[in-house]
C-alpha cells in the first residue's frame, strides 16, 4: 500500500518535474481567480477570517479569491469535497485544522489522515478553554476542581464532544460529579455564563469578548492564551489533554509545492497587513503563522498527540 | 440623546441612506421571489460588507433583513408560495382573498402590517434594548422549555380541517427534524451515512421543497382551472376591494398589535425565529376570533397578524447584539461578523465607546421602515399585475429560483436533492389534505423543545423539586395546562351543542 502510493507519488512528481517547468515559465500560478471554501456557515469566526485572508490573498497574489461557504459536519463535508478536487491551486479549504487532526477521532465517518492533503500555511490560533462566569469563586483549574468538590452536580456548558472530553476526564479522575449541559452555537454557550446557569463552559475563544463578564480558567491550549497570559493551562495544571486548533489551508493531495509555497508566503502578508491585524484583533484572534513546511510538520504532530488523547492511542 | 441629531446629519447626507435603500429595495425583491430569501441576499452582500463604511455596511445588512421579511409576504399572497417559512400562514388567508380579486387590499394590509410590525420592534429596540436584554437572560433553558410548551398549545389552533391529520403531520415534522447529530452524545441520528445529514435537515432547502416546488406542481395540474379562473378574475370595480376600508382597521388594529408585541418578545428570546413568531400570531388571533372557522378562507386578520409578528422579529432579535453581544439570529450572527470586519466589538461597551455609530445605526434602521413602505406601496400595483400572468409563464421560473435558493445556502447540490425529497412529501400533503403548516411547526419547534427540555434535566440535575427556583417556567406551565382545560372544555360544550341541535333535527 505504502509502496504502492509512493511510487505512484514519485512517478506523479517527475512527470510534474518534466512537464511542469516550462509550462511555469510561462504563465505563474495564479492565473485566474481562486475558490477558497469555509466549512461553516457564514457569520462566525472561521469564516471571518477565512474573508479577510482571503483579501489579503487576493492582494498578493493578484487573482480574487471568492469564498465560498459550503458548511456541514464542522467542515468534514468541505473537506471531503475538496479531496476530490483537481490538485491546481485553483480550490482551496481554510478551516481549522481540527477536522483533520481532530474529527477523524471523534466522528465514525471521518477518517482523513494528514496525509490526505496538502497545506499551504496556518495563521491564526484559537484560544480554546474553559471559562467561567467573572465572579466564580476560582481562578483556575486546581481552584476550580478544589470548589467542584465541595459543590457536586455543577452543571458545565459543552458545546462539542471534544468539550465533554475535557470535563469527563477531569472529573473521572478527580472524582468530581458533573452535568453537561449541550449547547448548540458558541453565542448559547455565551449565554449560559452570562446568565450563571453554568458553573463552566468550554469555550473556541468567543468569550474573550466579555471581558468585564466572563473569565478564563485554564486554556486547553499548549501554549498560554494571549489575552490572559497569567492563567495557566490544563498541562500546567497536570492534565496532558491540550490540543491545539489553528487555522489552516488546505489543498488536494499532489498540489505542487511551487503552489504551497507561492500562497504560503502570499499569507505571511496577513502578520503584517493592517486590515488583517484590526480584525484579528478586534475578535480577540491571535496570529500565529507557519510556512507550508511547518504547518505540514503541526498537523502531524498534533494528529498523532490528539490521537493519544481522544482514543487512548489505539 | 444629543448624538440622534448628529446622526440623522450623518446618515441622510452621507452614503448610508443609499445603501440602506439599497438593501431593503434588494431583500424585498428577493422575499417576494419564491425559493430567493435573506439568505441569499446575505449570501450576496457579505463580500461588499468588506469595502463600505461601517454605518453603510451595517445598513445594507439590515436592509436587505428587513426587506426580505415584508417582500416573502408578496409571493405568498399572489402564488401561494411564501418567499420564507414565516410567511406560511400569510399564504393561508392571503392567498384565498388574492383569489377573490382582493389582491390589492390584501398586499397593502401585509405591507402595512410589516411596517407597522417592524417599526414597533425597532422602537422598542432602541428604548428599551439594555434593560430588556438583562432581563432575557433570565430566561434560560428551564423557561424557554415552558414557553415552548405553553406556544404549542397556541400553534394547535393551526391544524386546518381535521385536528388528527393536522397532528399528524406535525409528528412527521417533528420526525424529520431529528435527523443530525444528537446533542448530548453525538451520536448522528437517520443520517444513513450522509456527512451533509449531520448537522440535520436545513430548514431553507426544505421549506422550499415543501411550500414553493411542491405548490408549483399542485398549480400546474390546475393549470387550465386556474387559468380559466385568473382570466374571468377582474380587479372589481368596487374601490373598497383595492383599499383597506375603515371597520377592517378597526378589527385589524388589535390584531397588529398583538402581532407586533408577540413578535418583539420571539425575536429577544434566544434562537425561536420568525416563523415560530408569526404561526403563535396567527394561531393566537385565530383563538380570539370570534370566528375561527372562517380563516383559511379570505380573513384579513390573518395576514395582519402572521406579517406583523414576521416583521417584529427582525429589529427585536438584535437587541441581545446590541445590548450583550449575543446574536440571536443568524442575521445579528452576520452583522457581528461585520462589526468586527470594522474594528467594533459588539455590546455594552459600544453605547459608551462608540455612541456616535449606536445613534447612526438607530437612524438608519428607523429609515428602511420608511423606505419600506414606500417601496412597498409603490411596487404593491406591479406585484398585483402578477396574478394575471398565466401560470405556464410563471412555473419554470418560480421553479429556477427555487433551485439557486436551495443550492445557494450550502453552496451543494446535496440541498437540491432534499428540497425535491421534501417537494414529494409536501405534494402529497396537499393531495391528502394534511396540513404542511403544522408540518412545519413541528420541524421548527421540535428541535428547540427537546435541546431545552434536556438542558433543563441537566440544569435542574435531574430533579423536579429544583423547579421551584424558576418561578417564570412554573408560570407557563401553569397557562399551557390551563389552556388546555379551557380548549377542552370548548370543544366538548360545542360538540354537545352540535349533537343537540342533530338530535333536534331528528326529532
Amino acid at each position: 500500500m505504502t509502496t504502492r502510493r509512493t511510487l505512484l507519488a514519485t512517478a506523479a512528481g517527475l512527470a510534474l518535474a518534466l512537464t511542469g517547468l516550462p509550462a511555469m515559465a510561462q504563465d505563474e500560478y495564479p492565473t485566474k481567480p481562486i475558490t477558497m471554501l469555509v466549512g461553516y456557515g457564514a457569520g462566525g469566526q472561521t469564516d471571518l477570517i477565512a474573508r479577510a485572508s482571503a483579501k489579503v490573498l487576493a492582494d498578493q497574489l493578484g487573482q480574487p479569491v471568492n469564498v465560498v461557504n459550503k458548511p456541514g459536519a464542522g467542515g468534514a463535508v468541505a473537506a471531503n469535497e475538496l479531496r476530490g478536487m483537481a490538485p491546481d491551486g485553483y480550490t482551496i479549504l481554510f478551516q481549522s485544522n481540527a477536522v483533520i487532526n481532530a474529527a477523524p477521532f471523534l466522528m465514525d465517518r471521518v477518517d482523513f489522515k494528514p496525509d490526505d492533503f496538502e497545506y499551504a500555511g496556518m495563521i491564526t490560533a484559537y484560544q480554546t478553554g474553559l471559562a467561567a462566569p467573572k465572579d466564580a469563586p476560582y481562578e483556575d483549574l486546581t481552584g476550580f476542581i478544589a470548589w467542584a468538590r465541595e459543590n457536586p452536580d455543577f452543571a458545565y456548558a459543552a458545546l462539542s464532544a471534544e468539550a465533554r472530553m475535557y470535563m469527563d476526564r477531569i472529573a473521572e479522575q478527580e472524582g468530581l460529579q458533573a452535568n453537561a449541559v449541550p449547547v448548540q452555537s458558541g453565542s448559547e454557550m455565551v449565554n449560559t455564563l452570562l446568565a450563571k446557569q453554568v458553573a463552566v463552559a468550554f469555550s473556541g475563544g468567543i468569550h474573550y469578548r466579555y471581558p468585564d463578564e466572563i473569565k478564563t480558567i485554564a486554556p486547553t491550549t499548549t501554549f498560554r492564551h494571549p489575552s490572559a497570559p497569567d492563567v495557566p493551562t490544563i498541562e500546567e495544571a497536570g492534565f496532558p489533554l491540550a490540543m491545539d486548533t489553528r487555522t489552516v489551508i488546505i489543498l488536494p493531495k499532489g498540489t505542487p509545492r511551487e503552489i504551497l509555497d507561492r500562497i504560503s508566503s502570499a499569507l505571511k502578508a496577513a502578520e503584517t497587513d493592517p486590515e488583517f491585524v484590526k480584525v484579528t484583533e478586534t475578535a480577540n484572534i491571535p496570529i500565529m503563522y507557519y510556512d507550508a513546511a511547518a504547518a505540514a510538520k503541526e498537523m502531524q504532530e498534533t494528529y498523532d498527540k490528539n490521537k493519544v488523547i481522544l482514543t487512548g492511542g489505539n | 440623546m444629543e448624538y440622534l441629531l448628529i446622526a440623522i446629519q450623518d446618515v441622510f447626507t452621507g452614503p448610508s441612506l443609499f445603501w440602506v435603500a439599497g438593501g431593503v429595495l434588494l431583500g424585498y425583491i428577493l422575499g417576494a421571489i419564491p425559493g430567493l430569501g435573506k439568505a441569499t441576499g446575505v449570501a450576496v452582500s457579505i463580500p461588499l460588507t468588506f469595502y463600505l463604511d461601517p454605518v453603510s455596511a451595517l445598513g445594507l445588512l439590515i436592509g436587505i433583513a428587513k426587506g426580505s421579511g415584508a417582500g416573502s409576504a408578496v409571493s405568498a399572497i399572489l402564488l401561494n408560495t411564501p418567499g420564507e417559512p414565516s410567511s406560511a400562514p400569510t399564504a393561508l388567508d392571503g392567498y384565498p382573498l388574492a383569489r377573490q380579486g382582493k389582491a390589492q387590499k390584501t398586499l397593502k394590509m401585509g405591507l402595512f402590517a410589516s411596517v407597522i410590525g417592524d417599526f414597533v420592534s425597532t422602537v422598542v429596540l432602541i428604548l428599551l434594548a439594555a434593560p430588556l436584554a438583562r432581563y432575557a437572560l433570565l430566561i434560560g433553558p428551564v423557561e424557554l422549555c415552558a414557553i415552548l410548551v405553553f406556544s404549542l398549545t397556541f400553534i394547535g389552533g393551526l391544524s386546518g380541517g381535521s385536528m388528527i391529520k393536522g397532528l399528524i403531520a406535525a409528528c412527521f415534522g417533528i420526525f424529520f427534524a431529528t435527523v443530525g447529530m444528537e446533542t448530548e452524545t453525538f451520536v448522528p441520528r437517520l443520517t444513513f451515512g450522509f456527512l451533509q445529514l449531520d448537522d440535520g435537515i436545513s430548514l431553507v432547502p426544505m421549506a422550499i421543497g415543501m411550500l414553493a416546488v411542491a405548490e408549483m406542481i399542485v398549480q400546474a395540474g390546475n393549470l387550465r382551472e386556474l387559468d380559466a379562473q385568473t382570466e374571468r378574475m377582474k380587479d372589481s370595480d368596487n374601490p373598497d376591494d383595492r383599499r383597506i376600508t375603515g371597520p377592517e382597521w378597526r378589527r385589524c388594529a388589535p390584531v397588529i398589535a398583538r402581532g407586533s408585541l408577540i413578535g418583539t418578545i420571539v425575536g429577544i428570546l434566544p434562537g425561536l425565529g420568525a416563523s415560530v413568531g408569526s404561526f403563535l400570531s396567527y394561531g393566537a388571533t385565530k383563538r380570539a376570533s370570534k370566528t375561527p372557522e372562517k380563516f383559511g378562507t379570505g380573513m384579513i386578520e390573518g395576514v395582519a397578524a402572521s406579517e406583523s409578528a414576521d416583521n417584529a422579529v427582525v429589529p427585536s432579535s438584535l437587541i441581545p447584539l446590541f445590548a450583550l453581544g449575543i446574536p440571536g439570529s443568524v442575521i445579528a450572527a452576520i452583522l457581528i461578523a461585520a462589526f468586527i470586519l470594522h474594528g467594533l466589538t459588539p455590546g455594552p461597551r459600544m453605547f459608551t465607546e462608540q455612541p456616535r455609530l449606536v445613534a447612526d445605526l438607530y437612524i438608519a434602521m428607523l429609515s428602511a421602515s420608511l423606505i419600506m413602505l414606500a417601496l412597498g406601496y409603490a411596487g404593491q400595483r406591479i406585484f398585483a399585475m402578477i396574478i394575471r400572468v398565466p401560470l405556464r409563464l410563471i412555473i419554470p421560473g418560480v421553479l429556477l429560483f427555487c433551485c439557486v435558493g436551495a443550492y445557494m445556502e450550502t453552496s451543494s447540490v446535496f440541498s437540491i436533492y432534499i428540497m425535491l425529497a421534501f417537494t414529494l412529501i409536501g405534494f402529497l400533503s396537499r393531495k391528502l389534505d394534511f396540513s404542511f403548516v403544522t408540518f412545519l411547526i413541528g420541524f421548527v419547534v421540535a428541535p428547540k423543545l427537546e435541546l431545552s427540555f434536556r438542558q433543563s434535566l441537566q440544569l435542574l440535575n435531574h430533579d423536579w423539586a429544583n423547579l421551584v427556583k424558576h418561578p417564570i417556567a412554573i408560570a407557563f406551565f401553569l397557562a399551557a395546562i390551563a389552556t388546555v382545560l379551557a380548549v377542552a372544555r370548548k370543544e366538548a360544550r360545542q360538540s354537545v351543542g352540535t349533537i343537540d341541535t342533530k338530535r333536534e333535527e331528528l326529532s
